[in-house]
């Protein structure tokens, strides 16, 4: 006797062709699956063909319209950059440079021995991971400390229970999230034009970061007392 | 700026799909229309994270489907009043168009709320959407197993509600 996930596999197209003649055939035997599987194909064609009626309508304009609206802020795009890669880059910069210049995923792997300033990021295996001075800020730095250059923002954990930590400095803002025993980079963002030097994250987050944190976070974000906890337990 | 703008062109082009998936989930047309809004704004603010040689629909469903979850999530913290069959009985009330207004519509609408979140989110992908059992369980995040016993319970129950008069 065929058990219900299977029966209905079968009935979705999901089985082998292989298992698929063998319920085929337990189906066509038995009338009490015969009716079943009319009855569930009935009830699916007519759920569907209401739910159908909202593809048939025409697209509200305010949400057409929506899909056009340009986002605020300039968003570093790691897979463009990755795909220019063999294009010609300048050979080092400061981070907010780079930042500026979307040239961040590139940069790091690039970067001339005379740079004056070392990169806050590195590439290991295709990924972005933070460096020097922003490793060693995500690592150690508490939202409350003064801090150096580098400024924490919130503290939480994400969907896969990794922690991740923003941050940003006088011109860029990003995310980075524990990986291994490192922070790898899921996002980095210039701050908007003119912003520059005046730009805190206390005083608005970029709205790209934002949206990005939102996407990534389950939960609350850590409190002062959670964030220390965390660190003192090497962000595990 | 090629990519740019067929991420933009998908977009669009998906709507009409987004949409439908959009009143799967939700109470009423205005709120599926809401959650379409709200995923077309995560979209648009997260395409950096959209991986171009990848799905560009089970993307975007993921994006709605977690957009609904925060949304019952923060429902259910501000407001126990009403059960979710009487938030469906509401959808006649909706004065917009005849089409989403329909009595088929509404009456699927309703029985798909009367099921368990867990349930209606794979019967919508997999009965309504046409996702594969695998796609789905990759849009939510599920084993496999798991996407299959919730569509056993969630068609049953379905079957019962519009096959039964009274239930409807």
């Amino acid at each position: 006797m065929v058990n219900d996930e299977t029966f209905f596999a079968w009935l979705d197209g999901e089985l082998d062709a292989h298992e698929a003649a063998s319920v085929e055939a337990e189906v066509a035997a038995a009338p009490r699956l015969s009716a079943m599987a009319a009855e569930h194909r009935a009830m699916q064609a007519k759920l569907k063909g209401a739910f159908d009626t909202v593809i048939e309508s025409p697209v509200p304009q305010h949400l057409a319209a929506s899909v056009t609206a340009q986002p605020q802020a300039q968003v570093i795009d790691f897979a463009k950059a990755k795909i220019r890669r063999q294009g010609a880059w300048p050979s080092a910069a400061q981070w907010s440079a780079m930042a500026a210049t979307l040239a961040v995923g590139v940069l790091i792997g690039t970067l001339a021995p005379q740079a004056r300033q070392v990169s806050p990021v590195e590439v290991q295996g295709g990924k972005i991971y933070a460096a020097s001075a922003l490793n060693e800020a995500l690592s150690k730095q508490l939202a409350s400390a003064p801090g150096g250059d580098v400024r924490i923002g919130l503290t939480f954990r994400d969907q896969s229970g990794a922690v991740c930590r923003s941050f940003a400095d006088a011109s860029s803002s990003g995310l980075a999230c524990r990986e291994g025993n490192g922070w790898r980079v899921r996002g980095l963002f210039a701050a908007p034009e003119g912003l520059g030097g005046n730009y805190r994250m206390a005083a608005g987050m970029d709205p790209n970061l934002a949206a990005l944190v939102d996407s990534s976070m389950a939960g609350e974000p850590f409190d002062a007392a959670q964030e220390k906890a965390a660190r003192d337990k090497g962000w595990r | 700026m090629d990519r740019f703008e067929s991420f933009e062109d998908g977009l669009t082009a998906l709507l009409p799909r987004l949409r439908r998936f959009a009143h799967t989930l939700s109470r009423n047309p205005a709120d599926a229309d809401d959650l379409t809004q709200a995923t077309i704004e995560r979209a648009l603010r997260s395409q950096a994270q959209w991986e171009a040689r990848t799905r560009l629909d089970s993307w975007l469903y993921r994006i709605m489907r977690n957009l609904w979850i925060d949304t019952v999530r923060s429902r259910g913290r501000r407001e126990d009043l009403h059960s979710p069959v009487e938030e469906a009985e509401r959808i006649g009330e909706d004065p917009r168009s005849a089409i989403e207004a329909s009595i088929d519509l509404k009456k699927a609408m309703s029985a798909m709320q009367r099921l368990p979140e867990e349930q209606r989110e794979v019967v919508a992908l997999i009965l309504i959407e046409g996702f594969g059992y695998r796609e789905c369980s990759e849009i939510l995040g599920l084993p496999i197993g798991t996407v299959s016993s919730r569509l056993v319970r969630g068609r049953t129950a379905l079957l019962q509600m519009m096959g039964n008069p009274d239930g409807e």
